[in-house]
């Protein structure tokens, strides 16, 4: 019988790493199977290594989602484990619109979240023109992305939600997206204001998607704002902000 | 179960709805499946490509793990940790498994130089968490001594054996290592991971 090398519990970081050769691993994974410190620090180390994964994201080439569909169209699953309490899961997916950026926005925000797209200072969205809009703002994603001093930032919002932006000075341009908004009574909307030295001006009025919350803006045209805010006002929107900032987000350029 | 990260639960929702998606995707809801690749193709790709550096071979194994979450999303279990870490243990263990083929090895020496132009995220939430995420890492990387960061960098995105890491840094096996493991026990902790 082989002696269990006392060592062996310092591999979780090689095995989460997939750095083992084939023999080690094999070794490691007997190992786990009766080590349950290792298989909660193989875990930790795992959902560490995911977050590695995710800080390498890249946008896949478009080609690849038609691909996927064609081939699980023919792939046949394994069955599903039915548990005796299964997780209650929402009737997500039907329904929806199918335009791709706004099934896209939808998913990436919370769940029930809708989301409309302004562009600031350029025009305001128009449901007739939202293709042409989606593609002139996966242009400026694009280019947003590709910028070098494109930086991220988010805050929480005090009523409730989280405000994030992905900004480039050079690009003047910054994607602002507020996720889980509270929903306002009618009569009232969520504003964005672009707050700097020279001033205070509208960011516009954030479009407000089927349940009363809303979704993302991308605004050109910087200027001097240091600082993106959002406040309650009537709808329509004030010329200046007419209550407390419920969110204070620094332009991260 | 297992935070995303922890302390900063911004993500929390998202998390839920991967989970719950996949649970829908176990049943054969292509409506979900669109969500979940929504989320993860990013990363999926992404981790591949660094991996594999060969944008025609990360865009293989994308597809292959893809499928392979719908295939087998009956058989995820939540006990042992989040869909996305997952899908992504899943991703990147297919990346190395390449690297270490020959046939991959001798295509990685001849690297495609540079990517075509490529489609954006469609998602500014998205976007702006891969951003997040990125500089996250970053500051995080940055924190551990240079060894431990040489060997976690050369081992997740180099995909070479610790064996291999440890001659490429004239260190030794067990000190390698151990590097490897106490670097990602730091990065855990200060990316605040299972809080």
């Amino acid at each position: 019988m082989t002696a269990i090398d006392p060592e062996i519990h310092a591999l979780t970081g090689a095995y989460a790493a997939h750095a083992l050769e084939p023999a080690e691993q094999a070794a490691f994974e007997r190992h786990l199977e009766r080590c349950p410190t290792c298989r909660q620090e193989v875990a930790e180390l795992r959902e560490t290594a995911a977050l590695l994964a995710s800080a390498a994201a890249e946008p896949p080439p478009a080609r690849l989602k038609a691909a996927v569909d064609a081939q699980i169209a023919v792939t046949r699953q394994v069955p599903p484990i039915v548990t005796a309490t299964p997780a209650p899961a929402p009737d997500r997916g039907a329904g929806r619109p199918r335009r791709r950026w706004v099934t896209a926005l939808g998913w990436g925000l919370a769940t029930g979240l809708a989301a409309t797209v302004a562009v600031l200072g350029v025009r305001v969205a128009d449901q007739q023109n939202q293709l042409d809009q989606a593609n002139q703002r996966d242009a400026a994603m694009a280019a947003l992305l590709a910028a070098p001093d494109t930086r991220a930032d988010s805050v929480p919002v005090s009523t409730g939600g989280k405000g994030m932006v992905l900004a480039s000075r050079s690009h003047d341009e910054a994607a602002i997206a507020i996720n889980g908004l509270t929903k306002l009574p009618a009569g009232q909307a969520y504003q964005l204001w672009m707050i700097g030295p020279s001033g205070t001006r509208s960011g516009g009025v954030l479009p407000t998607g089927d349940n009363g919350t809303a979704g993302s803006v991308l605004a050109r045209g910087l200027g001097d704002a240091r600082t993106i805010g959002l406040t309650i006002e009537p709808s329509g929107g004030s010329a200046q902000p007419t209550t407390t900032p419920i969110m204070l987000l620094p332009m991260p350029v | 179960m297992l935070g995303r990260s922890g302390p900063k639960s911004d993500t929390a929702e998202a998390v839920a709805t991967l989970e719950s998606c996949l649970h829908q995707v176990a049943l054969g809801d292509r409506g979900a499946f669109d969500t979940v690749y929504q989320q993860l193709a990013g990363p999926v790709y992404g981790v591949a490509r660094r991996v594999l550096r060969d944008p025609a071979q990360a865009e293989e194994v994308a597809q292959e793990v893809l499928v392979e979450i719908w295939r087998t999303a009956g058989r995820y279990d939540p006990a042992r940790g989040t869909v996305r870490a997952w899908a992504l243990t899943m991703a990147h263990a297919r990346a190395v498994d390449r690297v270490r083929s020959v046939d991959a090895s001798n295509r990685r020496e001849a690297r495609v130089a540079e990517m075509m132009t490529e489609p954006p995220f469609d998602d500014v939430v998205e976007a702006v968490e891969a951003h997040l995420d990125r500089q996250r890492v970053r500051h995080c990387l940055e924190t551990l001594t240079d060894l431990q960061r040489q060997s976690v960098t050369l081992a997740y995105y180099g995909g070479y054996t610790y064996a291999q890491v440890a001659r490429l840094l004239e260190t030794p096996l067990g000190t390698v290592k151990t590097r490897l493991r106490d670097g990602l026990a730091r990065l855990r902790d200060c990316l605040g991971v299972g809080a």
